[in-house]
């Protein structure tokens, strides 16, 4: 290598340790290498912050500091912050307020909160955001970070904290929630910690564990920093495999020579497409059959985007690896490209997939993967009642997932021969039926390991390395290691749809919505996974809100030459539903009618079926659907008291845009002699910022109805506690604690006696994974099934112990099981005696569910934003949520779902885009350029449940992971108009654009 | 103290000295650090990122803390190259000079003087949100204005190749007082100066448009008498309307 070694000793967590590095070796490289596995890499490129350390008590960034600059230096990692075994007061903050969802930045959280502390032991909230605004999180939207922040700095200073939980009122289904919602913000706009307002209806019972706000299974580890994730972990033998990608939108490789690659010494394998057999396959993670087309090959001899895969190598170091592609002669044939799906879909265009080997694409030639119709009602009729037709074309960007841990996958052969894929993936199960036939081998032979997942977001949920890395462990018959770089991520991995949709609207004079037609074209640009199921879905979501008497969805789904989209929470509702609602919000102002009661007077309500939902299910035909449980009334109300939302809205419309006060804004000074009077008198407002305030209604779905199965296994151990295998993937989500829940309350037990392990295909029963908002819905409801059957047979034993006929009237609570005279026994001496006994058995049961219900969740969403019509900068700040997920099994996580997916919208509305180069090169495959909302910039954020009880879901629950998604665009746009008077239609709504559609308004 | 020397600043006779080894957030722990200097170093740039970044970093690499680099130029700051002496850090920047930085000097209204004291300084600038990186920004720095401005300085970011004093600019203001009606004459100057190149962010119209409104907000500041360095009184950076200041 001729490298440039270096010997240097760096303290690390007290212990003064010496290293042999290479001068361009990163600190983040040289800890990792030393199992300090807490230390994280999310970017390598200093944007992230995951990697943080503190360096001389300093934060920094480890993955930009050359390891021999901390040469004499103290490192603190997180696995130093708690000393002699007990946690330190933030890991035990975090712990407490939930802070810590996926955890894979939580190292980093945790020691610039340190470091913070130290310097200033009282800080203001700002001064925590703009500490801690140099580490990303995708997961939580920072509100439970800071929480845990200001409650460890109290801690810290000698104060006495409360418990830290949700606010519950209970109140009647037709009860105003307004005083609640005002006297719960009350309380924390005052600064006071408290976990989110959770209105309950009287006839609810309360629950010992579901509902409650049950610290996270997996917190200490999280917090600890404890080789958890995917690629902690020390391989003997481990080779690094690397992918080349390809510098073109569009193009064949004539000839790929990999002689040269071959024969660089440190190299195990290179492989082409001249290496691997033509299987053709879809990367999507969705049941079987994957929906077509199937439409990719491990490795093409056709590249169809930059960022596309070209060849992979397996060596000994990733250096090494990476040379060796760059040795690769390729010779290519650069054909022309196209990116927008409008032009794609003309003659002439680029035909994209040529191959003749793929079927089920509706129209190749014009670039049409699926055309899908689908209509509900009488259409002339319906359209013959409108006194009214509104139209409008709305335009949704391509946003990246950006979960922080990159998509990693390490395989190897076990000593009996089997392939084990251990991968950052939230669909083990599909990974191992999917990977069986591309690498010959029988599923029977293969093992996937879901470790803990650094966020996904859905772009996990697909097979994109590990077809890759089982190919080089298949080659070199030795553990290899695939990651992703970052930019890799933009460019190779997965993202949202763009969309365009045309909206028609027909109304009546009383406010009846009679009809709605949506035509989509939803761009799956180079290979068609998802690409029927997200255009499917946001047909569904959108068409069925107001469940017109008439609706009609036309879909074009269409290739161009740019990187994938895929899986992404929300998954084409939260596009469809910027059309939709900002129509909606349109209609409502053109009309003079007031926009609450437009929306009351047509969204869908309790009883209704879901009408187009039989012909729109996700990839195939639905089922029929009915309304059994909706809070979105008292959602509304919840979001119009927190807001003061029609005296906002009555002020804006008076003067187009609130008056800044008390002081006046300095880029609009009077003159002297001049007043504010005077001035209102010419021009309406006094400076260029102007508010508004906005609003949108949703609802979701709760797994597929009819497809998304899941099951579960529960035994009992000698001491009472129980293991519960799942093949439910907790993404930090929190699954793996709202499933313990649902076990511990049938089994009369606390969390503490449930141990949950997921996902592993040889120990956890299947699951169809992390997707679909199902895991609360159909795994919890395979749980709750299975601890059933567990305390069926735990009763059957202790009636027999007790010497019973009948095991009727015996409940199982307190970790005893009583009878219904009274007498009682301890759940360990039943397990001492079935194990050891008395008619020795194990206590176990698996169980699966399947649902031919969907239940939907409902949400209301407020925003208030300020608009600077001078520059066209738009700052969010405030929103609130109110949102009815069924029971809401843990209140801790629930608002974190909802708090994190905020986050995400905040980008997908405001911000978020990746963009590409007349090359169809991205760019901004950077994290910076990209731009995530950072802690320092969040808005503040409002969470309320309203609870209902979903017949059809475990203890009441419907899903709550992608309902935050799908509001926040038509908001936000509403926010806008209110402001200033004009409607956007084209997200992100970034400075230029709005300033532009403001300037062309001439206000 | 830093390992290399004094603190970051130290304020010598005529100028005050910051050492290029220092790091930015050496500069903003230190106590002379002028509110200017804190508000164009945070925000879009993490205390992570200053900890790492040094000075130097920042001179040769604008990019690494845009807004501080246009506050420097407006302050009129010089560079001391090793063997070469003071060059102005436009000059520096536009000539590419090489050699190792020794100091950053910060010309004084008065020798000995708690720095900046006596001029009013204004900063203003534009990106999708309130912390990230400045599509275009401003810095002036006016000493005078009543009854005339006897120097004035402007420096824009994301308005020219790279970060710019738009001298002609600025002289509209020399010798004139300081009003509405003279700023904005001088915004109107600035869209005439500037040569944007446009990308992902802004277009080369819209680079044009904000450079005006970016010299006319940060002038106003400086009229306003919010931000003179006599250290109270000092506008906030409104980062949060949560703290009582919107953002810009």
């Amino acid at each position: 290598m001729g490298a440039k070694l270096e010997s240097i000793t760096i303290t690390i967590n007290g212990e003064p340790k010496t290293f042999t590095v290479d001068r361009s070796e990163t600190l983040l490289e040289t800890l990792r290498r030393a199992s300090y596995f807490g230390v994280k890499n999310g970017c390598k490129s200093g944007d992230c912050g995951a990697c943080t350390v503190l360096l001389d008590g300093q934060p920094i960034h480890s993955c930009m500091t050359p390891a021999v600059r901390a040469n004499g230096c103290s490192v603190l990692t997180v696995e130093g912050l708690s000393q002699g075994g007990k946690l330190h007061p933030l890991q035990q903050a975090f712990i407490d307020c939930g802070a810590a969802q996926c955890g894979y930045c939580t190292p980093g959280k945790l020691l610039t909160a340190k470091a913070l502390l130290e310097r200033n032991p009282d800080p203001t909230e700002a001064e925590i955001r703009e500490a801690l605004s140099g580490v990303l999180c995708r997961c939580t939207g920072y509100v439970k970070i800071i929480q845990a922040v200001r409650r460890a700095a109290a801690v810290l200073r000698g104060e006495e904290v409360p418990p830290f939980g949700p606010v519950h009122v209970i109140l009647p289904a037709d009860a105003s929630p307004a005083q609640a919602t005002e006297h719960y913000l009350e309380r924390t706009h005052s600064g006071e910690l408290l976990g989110p307002l959770v209105i309950t209806p009287p006839e609810m019972p309360q629950l010992c564990v579901v509902g409650q706000p049950e610290a996270k299974v997996d917190g200490v580890k999280l917090v600890s920093g404890r080789p958890a994730f995917t690629d902690d972990i020390r391989v003997e033998g481990l080779l690094y495999g690397e992918l080349l990608t390809s510098p073109y939108a569009h193009a064949r490789i004539k000839r790929i020579d990999a002689t040269r690659a071959r024969a660089l010494p440190g190299v195990h394998a290179v492989l082409t497409h001249e290496d691997l057999p033509r299987i053709k396959y879809a990367t999507g993670g969705q049941s079987y059959p994957n929906p077509p087309p199937l439409d990719q090959v491990s490795l093409d001899s056709k590249v169809r985007h930059v960022g596309d895969r070209v060849a992979i190598a397996a060596a000994e170091t990733p250096e090494l690896a990476r040379q060796a592609l760059r040795l690769l002669q390729i010779e290519w044939e650069i054909l022309p490209h196209v990116l927008d799906p409008e032009e794609a879909m003309r003659d002439g265009a680029p035909v994209i997939h040529d191959e003749t080997d793929t079927e089920g694409i509706y129209d190749a030639a014009r670039n049409i993967v699926h055309h899908i119709e689908a209509e509900g009602g009488d259409r002339a009729a319906q359209w013959a009642r409108a006194d009214h037709v509104f139209e409008g074309v709305y335009r949704t960007p391509q946003q990246q997932q950006c979960h922080i841990e990159p998509h990693v996958c390490i395989t190897y052969w076990d000593e009996n021969r089997r392939l084990v894929v251990r991968t950052s993936t939230q669909v083990p199960f599909h990974v191992r039926r999917m990977l069986a036939p591309l690498i010959g081998l029988p599923a029977k032979q293969i093992r996937v390991i879901k470790p803990r997942i650094g966020g996904g977001f859905g772009n996990k949920q697909e097979m994109l390395l590990e077809d890759l890395c089982a190919h080089l462990t298949l080659a070199t018959g030795r553990p290899v290691r695939m990651e992703y770089s970052r930019q890799q991520e933009f460019t190779s991995s997965r993202s949202r749809h763009p969309q365009i949709q045309r909206y028609k609207i027909g109304v009546t004079d009383d406010m009846e919505i009679v009809a709605i037609e949506l035509y989509l074209i939803g761009d799956t640009c180079a290979y068609g996974t998802h690409g029927l199921t997200v255009q499917m879905v946001g047909g569904q979501k959108a068409l069925t809100l107001y469940n017109a008497p008439y609706s009609r969805f036309v879909c074009d789904v269409v290739y161009t030459n740019k990187p994938t989209p895929g899986a992404f929470r929300g998954y084409g509702a939260m596009q469809c539903y910027f059309g939709l609602e900002t129509l909606i919000n349109e209609i409502a102002g053109q009309m003079g009618w007031d926009v609450v009661e437009f929306k009351r007077r047509n969204w869908i309500k309790m009883g209704d079926e879901l009408l187009i939902a039989k012909a729109l299910g996700e990839g195939r035909e639905g089922f029929e659907q009915q309304i059994r449980s909706t809070g979105l009334e008292q959602c509304v109300q919840a979001g119009i008291a927190a807001t003061d939302w029609y005296e906002k809205r009555a002020r804006n419309a008076d003067g187009r845009g609130s008056l800044t006060e008390p002081t006046m804004p300095r880029s609009d000074i009077l003159e002297p002699g001049e007043t504010g009077a005077t001035r209102l008198g010419q021009g309406g407002h006094i400076g260029p910022i102007r508010r508004g305030i906005g609003m949108a209604v949703m609802l979701h779905g709760s797994g597929i109805a009819g497809l998304d199965m899941a099951a579960a296994t529960i035994k009992m151990n000698d001491d009472g506690s129980f293991n519960l295998l799942v093949g439910a993937t907790d993404l930090g989500t929190g699954s793996d604690t709202i499933l313990g829940q649902m076990a511990a309350e049938v089994l009369g037990v606390p969390l503490d006696d449930i141990v949950v392990y997921s996902s592993d295909t040889d120990f956890t029963p299947f699951d169809k994974g992390a997707y679909a908002s199902s895991t609360t819905y159909i795994s919890g409801g395979a749980v709750r099934r299975t601890a059933l059957a567990v305390a069926d047979q735990i009763k059957k034993h202790a009636a027999a112990m007790l010497g019973l006929e009948s095991t009727e009237g015996m409940d199982l609570r307190d970790r005893q099981v009583f009878a219904a005279d009274g007498r009682s026994l301890r759940l360990e001496t039943v397990a001492l005696s079935s194990l050891h006994q008395l008619d020795q058995h194990q206590i176990a049961a698996t169980e699966s569910n399947l649902s031919y219900e969907c239940p939907p969740p409902f949400a209301a969403q407020f925003v208030e934003a300020a608009v600077d019509t001078e520059t066209g900068q738009v700052t969010v700040e405030r929103i609130v949520m109110a949102v009815d997920c069924g029971r809401v099994i843990n209140p801790i996580t629930a608002s974190g779902q909802v708090e994190g997916g905020l986050q995400q919208v905040l980008g997908f509305a405001h911000c978020e885009e990746m963009l590409y180069d007349e090359q169809g090169r991205m760019v901004n495959p950077r994290f910076g350029p990209y731009h995530v909302y950072k802690a320092n910039e969040m808005p503040q954020l409002d969470v309320i449940f309203v609870q209902t009880e979903e017949p059809s879901g475990p203890f009441g629950a419907k899903s709550v992971s992608e309902i935050p998604m799908d509001g926040f665009a038509p908001a936000l746009a509403d926010a806008i108009h209110d402001a200033t008077g004009v409607w956007l239609h084209n997200l992100p709504f970034t400075p230029e654009k709005v300033w532009r559609a403001l300037h062309d308004r001439v206000l | 103290m830093t390992e290399t020397g004094p603190e970051p600043g130290a304020a010598l006779a005529g100028y005050w000295e910051i050492h290029c080894d220092a790091t930015l957030q050496a500069l903003v722990d230190g106590p002379t650090c002028p509110d200017l200097f804190r508000r164009t170093l945070t925000g879009y740039l993490s205390w992570h990122v200053r900890n790492r970044t040094t000075i130097e970093r920042v001179l040769t690499t604008p990019s690494t803390a845009v807004a501080w680099f246009a506050a420097i130029l407006a302050l009129g700051a010089e560079v001391r190259v090793e063997g070469q002496g003071e060059v102005p850090v436009d000059a520096f920047l536009e000539r590419r000079i090489k050699g190792r930085l020794e100091a950053l000097h910060i010309p004084l209204p008065r020798p000995g003087a708690v720095p900046l004291e006596g001029v009013a300084w204004g900063e203003a600038r534009v990106a999708r949100t309130h912390s990230d990186e400045p599509i275009v920004s401003a810095v002036a720095v006016v000493e005078g204005g009543e009854p005339v401005v006897i120097r004035a300085r402007l420096a824009l970011t994301g308005a020219c190749s790279r970060p710019a004093g738009l001298a002609k600019a600025a002289a509209h203001l020399v010798g004139n007082p300081l009003t509405l009606d003279t700023i904005r004459d001088v915004a109107t100057a600035v869209e005439a100066e500037v040569m944007p190149k446009g990308d992902f962010l802004g277009s080369t119209e819209y680079r044009r448009a904000m450079a005006g409104v970016m010299a006319r907000r940060a002038l106003e500041e400086c009229l306003a008498g919010h931000n003179t360095e006599t250290g109270t009184g000092c506008a906030a950076h409104g980062s949060s309307t949560r703290e009582g200041g919107h953002g810009r």
